[in-house]
């Protein structure tokens, strides 16, 4: 399982040189499958993440607490052929992503296209701040 | 023959492009690839063959979220990738198709190359 928190953003440096050497540009770095994306503005949150080659059946989304967890399976493509380059990664995956606040049970649009999925998040109205009024 | 040609960034510009993750396959007519290249629209992909080399490059359009970007274990999606094409591959016969971020192009082979039954004739 994967959770975000701020930790991860401050051993990045370290990843980025790792990486450096080790020739890695693309998105397939050692993070888990799949890999993410996270905007904020005002009271909503998006998280795009990269699935290509997976159908809106074989994903699922739950909120669970403040946590988003996709999981699902990328079911093998392979021909009964002689393959030459067997580079892609298939099989079951699970991540977790933790939100800065909680959200919206019935506001959570998600969308997939071109291999790419979408969640759209806004937040509760009880992670809102409240004023207070004093008698 | 297929063989990778680029396993670098491209040198001239400062934009990283990701090396799509590839399969391949040969069978006696054809060789089929099939590209990971999520976020990718058929408007921003381009795909030339120039001598022995085949070029798919992919940009993606201007990000139109300007939600200030939080967390992110990938960069913009764009994709680009060489390889080298022998004889056997008929340039004018390439087909390509992009589906839930899969590119799959299929090059067929040159009918010189395809193996090929060789009658004998009867001779009295």
């Amino acid at each position: 399982m994967y959770t975000y928190n701020i930790f991860n953003d401050m051993i990045k440096l370290r990843t980025v040189f790792d990486d450096f050497f080790e020739h890695k540009t693309g998105y397939e770095s050692s993070r888990e499958f799949p890999p993410v994306q996270i905007r904020e503005a005002d009271d909503r949150i998006t998280i795009h993440a990269l699935v290509p080659g997976i159908t809106s059946g074989n994903i699922d989304i739950q909120l669970v607490d403040d946590n988003i967890v996709i999981s699902g399976s990328k079911k093998e493509d392979y021909e009964n052929q002689q393959y030459i380059r067997k580079e892609r990664l298939f099989g079951e995956f699970k991540k977790s992503i933790k939100l800065p606040y909680r959200v919206k049970h019935d506001e959570i649009k998600a969308d997939l296209a071109n291999g790419v999925l979408t969640i759209n998040l806004t937040k509760s109205e009880d992670a809102k701040p409240k004023k207070i009024e004093i008698n | 023959m297929m063989t990778d040609t680029n396993v670098k960034n491209s040198g001239e510009s400062r934009k990283v492009f990701h090396i799509p993750l590839t399969d391949i396959y040969e069978t006696a007519d054809i060789y089929s690839v099939k590209l990971e290249m999520p976020g990718i629209v058929k408007e921003n992909l381009d795909i030339v063959i120039d001598n022995d080399e085949l070029k798919i490059t992919a940009e993606s359009s201007p990000e139109e979220n300007t939600d200030s970007l939080k967390y992110a274990e990938f960069r913009a999606k764009d994709f680009s990738r060489t390889f080298r094409v022998g004889n056997d591959v008929d340039r004018n016969r390439i087909d390509a198709k992009l589906e839930n971020g899969i590119l799959t192009l299929t090059l067929h082979k040159s009918e010189a190359v395809k193996p090929k039954k060789i009658s004998i004739n009867q001779v009295n």
